[in-house]
């Protein structure tokens, strides 16, 4: 089941900026993430699901319900990027009048019940210590932590975070990722707009890239990085003793297997060399360092590519920048 | 739609606003209790002792009033002028709008969390004033000419918070507080020359420019049938005609005139919800 699912939604400010034809599926139950450099119109996309922008064609489901009707809001929860909250009140006072704005009635918001809801929320994001401060005294970080009690605090179906980690320390980052993740244990499903791609990379399970307004890609994370769809990953290899027909050597030895998806990514007159394989796993990776030992390599490092993500995103960017220029 | 209620008390009383205004209120209130009693010292001492009380108490509760209106007025634009472009502006809304709520409800809710302080400040301010000029010069006072008086005295101030909600969804927060205020000082100012020009006959213009003024923001005339009714209708309110100068009421606003101000808010309420309600935030 889609827990979003737009076509053609598009919104533009006087015919500029914004998103265009922005057609995407998020399943129920994933942590999607939302990728694209600044001005891409993500913040856009974000704001029209949130139901603060109104788009200006396309269509949109979102948990069953067109777009823009408040019922579409009823299980989603929401963290702006640039909010601020009534800066007077305290953080209970704050949930308490959300949990107004989301239907309770007064006697509900002071039912034994509803506090204790307003207790573990805030203590999850780690406020509670803080739950009767007022909130004018709150590090950014500490807001930040707020917000995201704010938008848990209605047993939402689908969060919507814009830039969640961005004001948070190391020590938060890692506790809202763990957060995050138990939420999809739940069943919730997160929609992240980050520009930390780390984030992404340790969290989501789908993602899009927007360009200067337009979806470029979709899919798994694994899809959009390797163009695999078999659940493999990219392995990186660093050898010494690389001579020029050592690759055709070990392709020869592989016979054929899945050794045949490596490459070679560079070489020195010293005869060290990177090598990159596609691989189904550990096993296989293990299997391919083998033959190069057998082949009389020797071995320096191996381990699935890092920052590949963000590889990636700039050529994802690159790409479209050369094609823009042209 | 009444979570504003509490949230605006919240707001107006850990801002210090009620605070402040409270403590100026009083201050006004003290000021102005001296000077009458001083003065009505005075008027006891002169010939035709009696008259001259008379139209003295009213003119006092006149000027007491007029001064009231005006705390109440600007009580109402620097409280409201930022109510949606302002909380836009610096993020409050983004949390708040994106909730199961329709706009239009959210526009209405805030708008009642508003009135229900207003209303209750001006009711503060009538209620002290109208004491004070009783107590300081023995001004007659009638149950139904003061409850008339009271609730039109309540509904300037409203007027006035429908128009700056509604210009809050359009400017900016500056931009809609001098908006709002330079609306509010033209009806003044239309009313205050209708009743300079009052004794000199008939001005076929300025009556049009008064009543042109009083359509598009109708406070003035609703404090002007406020006036009206606390002297007690038309019994004695034909003395307050040209004898008190730029604060006479030579004409009354007609109760179909109080029907389009009933009308002329509904109007606004109804355009801000639909503004609101289409407003990219």
């Amino acid at each position: 089941m889609m827990i979003i699912d737009t076509a053609d939604l598009t919104k533009t400010y006087d015919g500029r900026g914004g998103c265009r034809n922005v057609t995407l599926q998020v399943p129920q139950g994933c942590i999607f993430g939302l990728l694209g450099p600044n001005g891409a119109g993500k913040s856009t996309f974000v704001k029209m699901l949130a139901g603060l922008h109104r788009p200006d064609s396309g269509r949109a489901v979102m948990l069953g319900q067109p777009l823009g009707r408040p019922e579409a809001r009823r299980k989603l929860g929401y963290l702006p990027e640039l909010f601020r909250f009534q800066d007077w009140l305290t953080p209970s006072e704050v949930l308490s009048f959300h949990g107004r704005l989301g239907g309770l009635r007064p006697r509900d918001t002071r039912s034994p019940a509803f506090r204790s809801r307003v207790r573990d929320t805030l203590a999850l994001v780690g406020l509670a210590e803080a739950a009767d401060r007022r909130i004018g005294g709150f590090s950014k970080g500490m807001q930040q932590r707020l917000g995201l009690a704010t938008a848990l605090l209605l047993d939402p179906e689908l969060v919507i975070l814009d830039e969640p980690a961005s004001a948070l320390d190391p020590v938060g980052r890692h506790e809202i990722r763990s957060l995050l993740k138990r939420l999809r244990d739940k069943g919730v499903t997160v929609f992240l707009n980050t520009h930390l791609l780390e984030d992404v990379e340790a969290l989501c399970d789908q993602a899009a890239f927007l360009y200067g307004g337009e979806l470029l890609a979709s899919g798994s994370l694994r899809e959009l990085l390797g163009g695999a769809t078999d659940g493999g990953v990219r392995w990186r290899f660093q050898v010494g003793g690389w001579l020029p027909d050592t690759l055709s050597a070990i392709l020869e030895a592989a016979g054929g297997t899945s050794a045949s998806a490596l490459r070679l990514i560079e070489a020195d007159a010293n005869g060290n060399a990177v090598l990159s394989a596609h691989v189904s796993g550990r096993e296989q990776a293990g299997y391919l360092c083998a033959l190069f030992i057998q082949n009389g390599l020797t071995l320096y490092e191996s381990g699935p590519e890092a920052n590949s993500l963000e590889d990636w995103f700039i050529r994802m960017a690159a790409s479209r920048q050369g094609g823009d220029s042209r | 739609m009444t979570m504003y209620i509490s949230a605006t008390l919240k707001e107006l009383t850990r801002k210090r606003v009620f605070m402040v205004t409270l403590i100026l209120t009083v201050l006004f209130l003290l000021l102005f209790g001296v000077g009458l009693h001083e003065l009505t010292g005075m008027t006891e001492q002169e010939p035709n002792h009696a008259a001259k009380k008379l139209m003295d108490s009213m003119l006092f509760m006149v000027l007491g009033l007029f001064f009231a209106q005006f705390l109440a007025s600007f009580f109402v634009l620097f409280s409201t002028m930022g109510t949606v472009t302002g909380e836009q502006e610096n993020g409050l809304l983004l949390a708040v709008a994106a909730r199961p709520l329709p706009r239009w409800k959210l526009y209405l809710a805030k708008w009642l969390g508003h009135a229900v302080w207003i209303a209750a400040y001006s009711a503060v301010l009538f209620v002290a004033m109208v004491w004070i000029v009783h107590g300081a010069t023995g001004f007659h006072l009638f149950a139904g000419d003061l409850l008339r008086s009271f609730v039109l005295f309540l509904w300037m101030p409203l007027l006035l918070l429908t128009l700056s909600m509604l210009g809050s969804v359009y400017l900016p927060m500056l931009g809609n507080g001098i908006c709002a205020a330079l609306l509010y000082g033209l009806a003044l100012f239309s009313g205050l020359i209708e009743g300079i020009s009052s004794e000199g006959g008939t001005h076929p213009g300025l009556e049009k420019f008064v009543l042109l003024t009083g359509l598009i923001l109708p406070t003035d005339s609703v404090y002007r049938r406020s006036l009206y009714e606390l002297m007690g209708g038309s019994d004695w309110a034909g003395l307050t005609g040209t004898y008190m100068g730029p604060f006479s009421v030579p004409s009354v606003p007609s109760n179909a005139f109080l029907l389009y101000t009933v009308v002329y808010a509904a109007l606004l309420l109804y355009l801000g919800c639909r503004a609101f309600d289409r407003k990219d935030l």
